[in-house]
Order: C-alpha cells, then sequence, then structure tokens
C-alpha cells in the first residue's frame, strides 16, 4: 500500500526542498508557512504486465474480446501514443511494445493479413526509426517498418478522410487508412488526466481542420481545467467526446488500449528525486551533492545529452481495453489514485519547479514558447475544481529559459518567436492575426512531412494551452530565467526566490500565502 | 571560476546539511509526521568489538586514552576488587547509574583478566542511534544495544553472550538519574540472572554525579573525588522471584553506600537489623533531591598542600 499524497506545511523541521529548474536543479528554502503538495508515493507496478494486457484484452469494458473481433480477410488499423508521452520516455520494453505484440499476436492467430501501424503524432513531428523502435519493440519495428509502420500525415490529404461535422459545427479528419478499417485498436499510456480517451483516435489521428475546433483560444479559456476530462470542466474534452460519438455514429470501429503508469519517474541513481527530502538517506544526500556539482560543473551540451539519456523505470498500474468511455473512466480513477492531492483553498503565489522535459522537447530543446507552455500550460492546470492560486494571484517558476531553440524540430517556433511575440503575447490577437499564415505555409508543411520539424501552427498551440493561465494571474516571475526571453513572453525575471518574491509583492501584497506544487513526480491537486 | 565552485559547494553542503541531523533519521516536518513510515528496525552490528582484535583495541583506548583523562579529571578510588577472587565467570556488574562516567570507572577498574570478557548493555535508543556513536560504544565499552522497555527477545543477545563466557556490566536503573539518587531497578536484570543462574556483583558509584551529572559531558573541574566500592558476588537462591531478587540488589548496593559513609562495621550491623538507609533520596520538592544528590562527597586523606 503505497502512501496518498499530502501537503506539508513548511516548518522550522522542514529541510530545503527539491526544486527542477530545467536541466538542473536545487534545494530551496521556503518560508515558514508555505504549503507544499506531495504527489502519493509510486504505486506498486503490475508484476506480470503481459498476462495483465492478455486478461484485458480477453475481459474488455463494454466489447466483445479483441479475439472475436478479429476476423481474416479485414483490415485492421493499429494506432499508438507517439513520443510527446510517457515523460521522460520509458526504460526498454515500452508499455506500447507490451500491448502491441499481443494485439498482432491475437491477430496472427486469427489469420488477419492487412495490419498497418501507425504513430498517432497529429501535428507533431515525425518520429525517427530509432525513436519508434525504442516505443515498439525490435520484433514490431522489423515486422513492420517502414512499410507498414508510419507516421501519420496530417497534410497528406490524400490520405485523410473528412468523416462528418459535430452538432457545434466541429469537423471530423482523420487518417483516411484507419478511418477506412474494420477496426482501430488504439494503444494509449495515460501519463496525464488530459490523455486518452476520445482525445486519441480524434486528434492524435486528425489534420489541423480536424484539431482546429478545440485547439483554439475560446476553447482553452472555457477548459478550467483541461486536466479534468469531466463533461462540463474542459470544452477541449467536450469537443473530443463530440467528435468521438461522430465516429462511432458513422461507423468507425475503435477498440481502445489504456495503460497507466506509476510515479517512478528517476531512475537510480536520482532516485532521490522521487523522494520527500527529510527521507533522504545519507547516500541519498551524497548522491544529491555529487549530481548537482558535476550537473552545474557540465558543460551545457553534455549536460543536455545526459539529461536527454534518462528513462524512467515506471511499473505499469493499469491495464484497461474495450469501449472508448468505459475504458477511459477506469483508466481515469487509476490515474488519480497515483496523481490526486487534496488540498484546502487556494493560495496568492503558486510555485512550481519546472522539469527538464515536456511533452514536446523529447530528444530536442525546451525553448521559451515549451517553457510557457509546460509552465502556464500543464502545470498551471494541473487541478481540479479550481486553480492552487488564487484569481489574480502570482506564479513564480524556476526555469533558466534559454533562448534556444532545435532548427531540426521547431523551425516555426523560431519565426513565432521572433515575429509574432515581438508584437503581442495576447493570444486572442495571435490566433485572429497570425495562425492561418503560419498553419499554411507551405515550407513549414514541407518540414513538417519530410523532416522532423512541428507542424507550422504547433507553436500557436503551445500558447493557446497557457491562454486560460495568462488570462487568470496577475504575474508570473521566473527565477533564473533569462531576462530578455522572459521579457518576449510577457514574464518578468528574478535572480533568486527571494527576488521572485519580493516582486510578487506589487501583485499579492507583503506576506503572500504559498503553495509549491512539488513535481516531478506529477501531483494533480484537488483544490476544495 | 575556482574560488567560486569552492564556494558553491560549501553552500550546497550547508543546505543539505540545514535542518537535517546527519546519519540518524531526519526529523519529519510536523505536518508530514502521519505520512512518514517508522523507522525500519535495525541493529548496529556490534560483534566485531568482541573479537581478539577489537578487543586489543579496546584495551589499548581504555587503558591508553579512557583510563588517563578519567583520572586526571577526577580522583577515583577503588575498593572491595579481593570480593572478585573464587568467583567465576560470567558475573553481571550492577550498579547505580549516575553519570556517563560509570561505564568507564567499572571497566577502567576491573582487572584486566576480567575486564577482557566483559560487555556492556547499552541502550538501544540512545547509545546505537546513529553509526558514530555506536562504533564508539561497540569499540570503547564492549557495548551491545538492549531495548529499554524489554519486550520479546530484548535479552537475546545478553543470554547468547552469556553463553560464551561474557561478563555484563548492567545499570538495572535503565537510564541515568536526574537528581542522584536511585532509581527503582527494573527487574529484567534480576530476571536474566535468575535465567542464566549466574552471580552479580554489586558496585556502589559514590560521587560521580556530582563530578559529572546528566547534561554534562566532561566532569567539573577539580578532579572531584569518586569511589568505586565492590561488594560481594549475590547469587539467586532457589525459588526465588525476579522481584524479590531485584530488591536484594538495590539493598546490596545501599549497603555499599551505607559501607562508604560509616564504615564497613557499622554497614553491616544495620544491615543484619534491617535498618540500612535507603538511596531513594530525602522527600519533598524535586530541587531539594537534586541539591542533596549533586553534594560534593568529602575528600579521603590529607587535603593537598595546594590549591
Amino acid at each position: 500500500m503505497s502512501r496518498p499524497g499530502f501537503v506539508l506545511e513548511v516548518d522550522e523541521r522542514t529541510p530545503p526542498l527539491l526544486v527542477h529548474e530545467g536541466e538542473g536543479f536545487r534545494l530551496q528554502k521556503f518560508p515558514l508557512g508555505s504549503r507544499v503538495i506531495y504527489p502519493p508515493d509510486a504505486l506498486p507496478g503490475i508484476k506480470d504486465v503481459r498476462e495483465a494486457i492478455r486478461r484485458a484484452l480477453a475481459h474488455p469494458h463494454d466489447s466483445e474480446p479483441l479475439e472475436a473481433l478479429l476476423k481474416p480477410g479485414m483490415k485492421l488499423t493499429i494506432a499508438f501514443d507517439d513520443i510527446s508521452i510517457p515523460l521522460p520516455p520509458m526504460q526498454e520494453p515500452d508499455i506500447r511494445q507490451l500491448v502491441l505484440e499481443e494485439v498482432i499476436e491475437l491477430a496472427a492467430q486469427k489469420g488477419v493479413e492487412d495490419i498497418k501501424l501507425i504513430v498517432a503524432n497529429s501535428l507533431h513531428r515525425r518520429m525517427t526509426g530509432d525513436e519508434i523502435k525504442h516505443a515498439v519493440g525490435e520484433r514490431v519495428f522489423r515486422s513492420f517498418y517502414p512499410r507498414d509502420l508510419t507516421n501519420h500525415d496530417a497534410e497528406d490529404h490524400a490520405n485523410l478522410t473528412h468523416v462528418g461535422t459535430t452538432d457545434q459545427g466541429e469537423d471530423v479528419e482523420i487518417n483516411k487508412r484507419a478511418a477506412e478499417s474494420d477496426l482501430i485498436v488504439y494503444v494509449n499510456i495515460n501519463l496525464v488526466a488530459m490523455d486518452g480517451g476520445h482525445k486519441s483516435v480524434p486528434v492524435g489521428l486528425a489534420s489541423y481542420r480536424g484539431v482546429r475546433p478545440h485547439h483554439n483560444v475560446s476553447t482553452m479559456l472555457h477548459s478550467k481545467s483541461y486536466m479534468d476530462p469531466r463533461a462540463g470542466h474542459s470544452a477541449i474534452h467536450d469537443s473530443c467526446a463530440r467528435m468521438g460519438q461522430l465516429l462511432k455514429d458513422n461507423g468507425v470501429r475503435i477498440f481502445t488500449i489504456e495503460t497507466t503508469l506509476n510515479n517512478e519517474v528517476f531512475p537510480q541513481p536520482f532516485g532521490f528525486m522521487n523522494k520527500r527530502e527529510w527521507e533522504w538517506s545519507l547516500k541519498e544526500q551524497a548522491t544529491y551533492l555529487a549530481a548537482k556539482k558535476a550537473n552545474d560543473m557540465a558543460p551545457p551540451k553534455l549536460r543536455h545529452q545526459v539529461w536527454m539519456r534518462v528513462l524512467s523505470p515506471y511499473g505499469v498500474t493499469g491495464v484497461n481495453a474495450g469501449e472508448t468511455e468505459a475504458v477511459h473512466e477506469r483508466t481515469l480513477a487509476r490515474l488519480h489514485q497515483q496523481q490526486l492531492t487534496e488540498v484546502n483553498g487556494q493560495s496568492d503565489v503558486m510555485v512550481v519547479g519546472l522539469p527538464f522535459i515536456g511533452p514536446y522537447n523529447v530528444n530536442s530543446i525546451m525553448n521559451p514558447i515549451l517553457v510557457h507552455c509546460l509552465g502556464l500550460g500543464y502545470l498551471f492546470n494541473m487541478y481540479r475544481n479550481k486553480p492552487v492560486v488564487r484569481p489574480g494571484g502570482a506564479m513564480i517558476m524556476f526555469h533558466p529559459v534559454p533562448w534556444e531553440f532545435h532548427q531540426v524540430h521547431h523551425p516555426s517556433y523560431v519565426d513565432f518567436f521572433e515575429e509574432v511575440l515581438s508584437q503581442t503575447t495576447d493570444p486572442s490577437t495571435i490566433e485572429s492575426k497570425y495562425e492561418q499564415q503560419y498553419a499554411t505555409d507551405p515550407w513549414y508543411i514541407h518540414l513538417y512531412r519530410k523532416s522532423h520539424a512541428y507542424h507550422g501552427v504547433h507553436p500557436f498551440y503551445m500558447w493557446y494551452w497557457g491562454a486560460h493561465a495568462l488570462d487568470y494571474l496577475g504575474d508570473v516571475i521566473v527565477v533564473g530565467g533569462n531576462p530578455k526571453a522572459c521579457e518576449r513572453l510577457g514574464y518578468r525575471a528574478a535572480t533568486s526566490f527571494r527576488d521572485a518574491l519580493e516582486m510578487a509583492g506589487d501583485t499579492v501584497g507583503r506576506s503572500p500565502s504559498i503553495t509549491y506544487l512539488h513535481v516531478p513526480p506529477l501531483a494533480i491537486a484537488e483544490v476544495r | 571560476m575556482g574560488r567560486t565552485t569552492k564556494r558553491s559547494l560549501a553552500d550546497e553542503v550547508r543546505n543539505v546539511a540545514r535542518g537535517w541531523r546527519w546519519g540518524r533519521r531526519p526529523v519529519a516536518p510536523r505536518t508530514a509526521e502521519p505520512h512518514t513510515p517508522p523507522a525500519e528496525p535495525w541493529s548496529f552490528p556490534t560483534d566485531w568489538a568482541r573479537t581478539p582484535a577489537g578487543r586489543a583495541a579496546r584495551d589499548v583506548v581504555l587503558s591508553g586514552v579512557m583510563k588517563p583523562i578519567v583520572w586526571n579529571e577526577t580522583s577515583p578510588d577503588v575498593f572491595g576488587l579481593d570480593n572478585l577472587e573464587g568467583v567465576k565467570p560470567p558475573v553481571m556488574f550492577i550498579s547505580n547509574h549516575s553519570s556517563h562516567l560509570d561505564a568507564t570507572l567499572i571497566l577502567t577498574t576491573l582487572p584486566p583478566k576480567w575486564r577482557n570478557k566483559t560487555a556492556t548493555a547499552a541502550a538501544k535508543d540512545y547509545f546505537f542511534d546513529v553509526w558514530w556513536r555506536s562504533a564508539f560504544t561497540a569499540l570503547v565499552y564492549g557495548g551491545f544495544p538492549i531495548e529499554r522497555g524489554g519486550g520479546e527477545g530484548a535479552t537475546d543477545k545478553a543470554k547468547e553472550l552469556i553463553r560464551d563466557g561474557w561478563n555484563l556490566i548492567v545499570f538495572p536503573e535503565g537510564t541515568r538519574s536526574p537528581d542522584g539518587w536511585m532509581q527503582r531497578f527494573r527487574h529484567g536484570s534480576a530476571r536474566l540472572a535468575i535465567d542464566m543462574d549466574m552471580p552479580v556483583v554489586p558496585i556502589a558509584i559514590i560521587g560521580a554525579y556530582a563530578a559529572m551529572p546528566k547534561g554534562r559531558f566532561w566532569p567539573k573541574p577539580g578532579r572531584p573525588p569518586i569511589r568505586v566500592r565492590y561488594g560481594r558476588p549475590l547469587r539467586p537462591e532457589e525459588g526465588e522471584s525476579h522481584q524479590a531478587f531485584s530488591l536484594r540488589m538495590q539493598r546490596a548496593i545501599a549497603e555499599l553506600f551505607d559501607e562508604d559513609r560509616t564504615s564497613w562495621w557499622e554497614a553491616r550491623r544495620r544491615a543484619g537489623s534491617g535498618q540500612t538507609p535507603k538511596l531513594s533520596g530525602p522527600s519533598g520538592p524535586k530541587w531539594r533531591r537534586t541539591w542533596e544528590g549533586s553534594r560534593d562527597i568529602a575528600r579521603r586523606g590529607r587535603p593537598p598542600a595546594w590549591r
């Protein structure tokens, strides 16, 4: 039985607490009385994962067993989540590999011959061969890549199908092969509550036309929060649910397989980062000191390489299969068991340390726009009911915010940062004035399809993810941030946490209440 | 650059050390206490300290370091070692316990052939809580951990040592006296002596509280006098309960105190008529007991020619 999450109140016994700051970390003292939200301890992983997968496929929720759905001569498409989850990537074997092998084994036994595997990367960059191999395993990769195992192409109009329009006027356009298949099997990893459910097929296999109806400023401002996919709480999930229903109504058969992971984020010898600071052993204290000094002294390139090689020793905590909504309900229950922590009331200041990785910089660089997305997009939204911070409060983040971009992965980000953010940071203005131009730019489309670039419109979405937080917060301060980059983002940079609190005093007064969201491992605050 | 790195390393070490107890389980913040699991039971290994090499090292430390320090800082006198003649080991040495000097005084006054095979029962929660204190206790005192509260298996290690022929030093009060007066004996030591059918040698340590009471970690200046009196060995009698034997052990130490205060003859007479003064101290407010308990004992012999 693992321990549930809890809220610590900093007292004189509380040691300095671990705070991530990009490709670095520190021990930071917090003012007495500050609250710290800790996630539950890692749930025990399933011992025999393959057996759990077989059981899930044989006893699905609100569906016939997968074996009964597989028939000779059928057209089977297996789609799976791309490199954006889990974070950091999982140590081998990746759970996608285990699920895919079981599904393909069943298909082989049942005489299915027409099988295509598609990476559901939507408008994300195409995964490289090595990245795909890591996710699906050598056996699947050797059998299907590259002919029958491909990245989804959201700009290949010959291979997209417009399935219909929802009653809210939302276009549903997805991968043609998937839409025309007798069965789509979707293999998901549910890292956060935002993932999975109807967000898998209608978004993961969609085109720009199919993504635009919910990836916009209005939807984001009405998603409070998009980490709370209950109907009525998140406009983006409501939209995805409508799209999912439309697919169902149009005869697109989906068999969903969702998996959940535990909180074992950091491998040894960095296991101390998974633990509460006052429980660190002498060895872990020494490891912290050694790792901290080595990390600080390492050349930036080497440091980056080391961080990008971190693979998490996650344990699998749940495998559910069957009808999408029935599966997702169980998946969310398991996810909440691992991540939910109850918090009483809001505070004036929310503090968060941004880790080295987000969904869009795996094997890449976390540029300033991704910092915005991770901080004000994802981590600000790690709540249910209401945000951790009060309306008009301040958010203090720790990150160096380097003025640095990956030229292959994020070409449109560079231009967005230079051309758009230099003019305005208002999401609505950006959307109305610039989005179309970037989304339809032939060079960005070419790079998305032929290179490994994110779609031209992707930086806009990153900015929209933070629209709710921008609208809600009174001040955003980044400790250790590059002042020029922060200024471009509309933030303020502070050299130390003390300075940041001093600066936040303009917004929240001299003695603000402070809540530190201690992530990773991830926690969702259930704010009462 | 190098200077910055050095300074920041020192800062980091200070940061890590701040509010933490090195080598010991850190204190959890108050709001985290309900969420912090109890420490896993763990016992510091002490057998190494009773190997020939450990015994040789202990002999060097006791004779070369501890005894010179204690004998230089206090003026101990030892009486009654002749009571050990003819006694067959293993035996249990019991004493009143009022100072950290007690175990050192016993070990440094015992004849080498006895000391060489003597181990000290030390409270696990105090002497074996951090590795460095555990190592010190094991090396210098031949210490082994014992649970103060008793319970199942609390004396297993003691029994194992007795079977191996080791003498034990046990303080039946369980902890140092807060006011210099002897506290009630816990019955574990009497029960152990009965179970193992072993002789018990009572020892009275007089003046150790005045020299270095609880709360001090170095003797008071002025070489305060201390007297260590060994008594005749006691043996559990046939059918004697552990409660009765425990009372007899207390009385034996009280008689040694009486002997020290008056004379052997007078003390024996009072013991014969059951009039040995108790060592529970005066009744009344706490300060009075402390006041009387911390009174310096009289120096024996001629006063020094100069002070």
